[in-house]
């Protein structure tokens, strides 16, 4: 047992310390202990003794224990982080390397409340020309299901948009069943489609009525591209990731902009379908209703704080629901689930390494928990200790190669789509051709079949087909999650 | 920087999987050559050789490239490295193995169409089209010119249109 002072010693302030002032007096003793900076002999230790201080009074509960001179025990026993490396070490090199980890967070059985956090929903609806027909039809039943569905708690609004947006049904909890009908009915698809419309108003009807203890979460259902408003969407995204506003994407059909959703719910911490089939509206429906429904903390963030000499090439995340991720310094990670963790993959780059180190800081991170009472952060450190040379190295455990390879899937088909988009058809075949021998190889037969499929199209009409560009990309995404059993 | 055995790519240390092929580049299992696994549909050729291959052959050689066509196994020459192709009169390098007696103009194999390298101490096999006229292929599938690729048992390797089952007798 450490004596009493030495945690608060180690970042330099008084034991009567508020929680902001630990927090700032951790970041300047941690950029000046930072071994990457400090090329003191010893300053590694000094780095991790500040960060293991940290650990301790950042935490109330740690802090409590440690202040009335008991153990402070791990890491909050309601929480759980774990990272895994693609090395167990990083090697002496005088050129660049790479490196990957696995960065989990899980909340365990006895943390979770008691109940479920009621949600506050708004469904945003593109009814736009092009959604005539079965679309909308699907959709209608699929909204009023939905909405008759929603617990007594609940709150849900519901907008249609195409060239300018409507409120059809204002936030409420419960509305009768004759308002949902008549709401839903107003549907009458016409008209262009501008995104931002429908998310401003379904933003502002969010806002209206949130309180901290709900889920907020906006559900975009759209079958086209929005044009020229794209900037304006991604910032009220953020805006709305800062206000703990998740937002989901629904894409129906082929023509909508995959990469613009996938980004606007990358940013918020949502999940982004492709429908392909108008019948499976309701289930994707339900399906992001239902993870949204099994929320325990409302949202997590991470930070991720490389090294000077460190860059983070990629992230990528493999669960709840995977996503690549924009490249950010606070991630939002969206709600936590109660059984599944959030696992985020990230590509490190790391400058050449001289020689004469034990260990290298590769990243400081930090979970941020906002919960219905007190918010929670828990910091990490990705650190590798160094060797001289490859042979030494061990191969990571299977679950990391895995998740190493979807991703490699994952750019294949990626930089197949840039082929073809270079005028460069004959490498796309080529790269479709590989992707689809490893799926093949992988056990993947239907998604081996979609890639074979789509290099054969290339090769005589030089472009994608219709589908499959969208088929390949949420075919290699979906690979991410946990296998089938 | 390390270079992808399949397609020659350079990747930084510590990449798992290559950008531009998608081949596994570290830690991968041993036992089995991690490579191109092609589509049952195409595998084809699926013959019966324990009649027309000499057990002799089976016992003594490492890699055997079997014509299904005329019911033989290829003669080739106890190297760890050969050269296929056709051989023209007035050629100045001959290929090793010359296929003329299977008609092998009119299946568009070049003069010089590939080599085979075999590697007895990781009990691997590769070929490398030599920028053949008419393409080599491995189970149907075309593969780029001047890089190994890795043969397994049981692969069709295809000169031109010339095709013949590769057979590695450690595997049978």
């Amino acid at each position: 047992m450490p004596e009493k002072t030495d945690f608060y010693r180690r970042l330099n302030i008084g034991t009567g310390a508020s929680e902001e002032a630990i927090k700032k007096a951790y970041r300047l003793a941690v950029k000046k202990a930072h071994p990457d900076i400090n090329k003191n002999e010893g300053a590694t230790q000094l780095f991790l003794d500040i960060q293991e201080a940290y650990q301790v009074l950042s935490n109330p509960s740690q802090k409590d224990n440690y202040d009335s001179g008991r153990d402070p025990g791990g890491s909050t026993p309601n929480i759980l982080t774990h990272i895994e490396y693609s090395q167990n070490a990083l090697v002496e090199l005088d050129e660049s390397q790479v490196i990957y980890a696995l960065v989990d967070i899980l909340a365990t059985e006895e943390t979770q409340d008691k109940s479920n956090l009621p949600m506050n929903i708004s469904l945003v609806v593109d009814n736009s020309t092009s959604m005539a027909g079965a679309r909308l039809d699907m959709l209608k039943v699929a909204i009023k299901e939905i909405i008759q569905d929603l617990g007594e708690d609940d709150k849900v609004s519901l907008i249609s948009f195409n060239d300018f947006a409507k409120v059809l049904l204002p936030s409420q909890s419960q509305p009768p069943i004759r308002q949902i009908e008549s709401s839903v009915n107003d549907f009458f698809a016409e008209g262009g489609t501008e995104i931002y419309q429908g998310l401003e108003t379904a933003y502002n009807e969010i806002t209206k009525s949130m309180t901290r203890n709900y889920v907020n979460h906006i559900i975009l259902i759209t079958d086209g591209h929005t044009y020229g408003d794209e900037d304006s969407c991604l910032s009220l995204a953020r805006m709305a990731a800062e206000e703990d506003i998740g937002i989901s994407g629904m894409g129906i059909g082929i023509e909508w902009n995959d990469a613009f959703v996938d980004q606007l719910c990358a940013l918020t911490g949502g999940q982004s379908q492709f429908v392909q089939d108008p019948k499976t509206i309701k289930d994707f429906l339900g399906q992001i209703i239902t993870s949204l429904k099994q929320s325990d903390t409302r949202r997590v963030t991470l930070d991720m704080l490389p090294a000077p000499e460190v860059k983070v090439l990629s992230a990528f995340r493999v669960l709840p629901e995977a996503l690549p991720l924009p490249l950010q310094d606070t991630y939002s990670l969206g709600i936590l689930k109660k059984d599944t963790p959030h696992r985020i993959l990230f590509e490190f780059l790391i400058d050449p390494i001289p020689g004469k180190l034990d260990r290298a800081i590769i990243a400081s991170g930090e979970f941020t928990l906002k919960r219905t009472g007190k918010d929670l952060t828990i910091p990490f450190t990705l650190e590798r200790k160094l060797v001289s040379d490859p042979e030494q190295l061990e191969p990571p455990i299977p679950e990391v190669i895995r998740a190493i390879s979807h991703l490699a899937f994952y750019r294949l088909q990626e930089k197949a789509q840039h082929d073809v988009a270079v005028g460069n058809p004959g490498a796309a075949y080529q790269r479709l051709m590989n992707l689809s021998s490893h799926l093949m190889a992988k056990g993947e037969d239907a998604l081996a079949k979609i890639a074979m499929n789509e290099a054969q199209y290339i090769k005589s009409h030089n472009n994608f087909s219709p589908t499959g560009k969208k088929e390949l990309k949420y075919g290699t995404i979906h690979l991410m999650l946990p296998e089938k059993t | 920087m390390i270079t992808c055995k399949v397609c020659g790519n350079q990747e930084f240390h510590g990449v798992l999987f290559c950008g531009e092929c998608g081949s596994q580049l570290a830690f991968a299992p041993d036992q089995k050559v991690d490579t191109l696994v092609y589509p049952n549909q195409i595998r084809g050729l699926n013959v019966d050789i324990s009649n027309t291959i000499p057990k002799k052959l089976l016992e003594e050689r490492d890699f055997i490239l079997y014509y299904a066509e005329s019911e033989e196994a290829l003669d080739l020459p106890v190297q760890n490295e050969f050269s296929i192709g056709r051989l023209v009169e007035g050629q100045v390098i001959a290929p090793d193995v010359d296929l003329n007696k299977y008609e092998a103009y009119h299946l568009g194999v070049s003069r010089l169409h590939a080599t085979i390298r075999i590697d007895p101490q990781q009990n691997k096999v590769f070929v490398i089209d030599q920028g053949s006229a008419n393409g080599t292929f491995v189970n149907g599938y075309e593969i780029p010119a001047n890089s190994e690729v890795p043969l397994n048992h049981g692969d069709v390797l295809t000169l031109g249109k010339f095709s013949l089952k590769v057979i590695l007798p450690s595997e049978l």
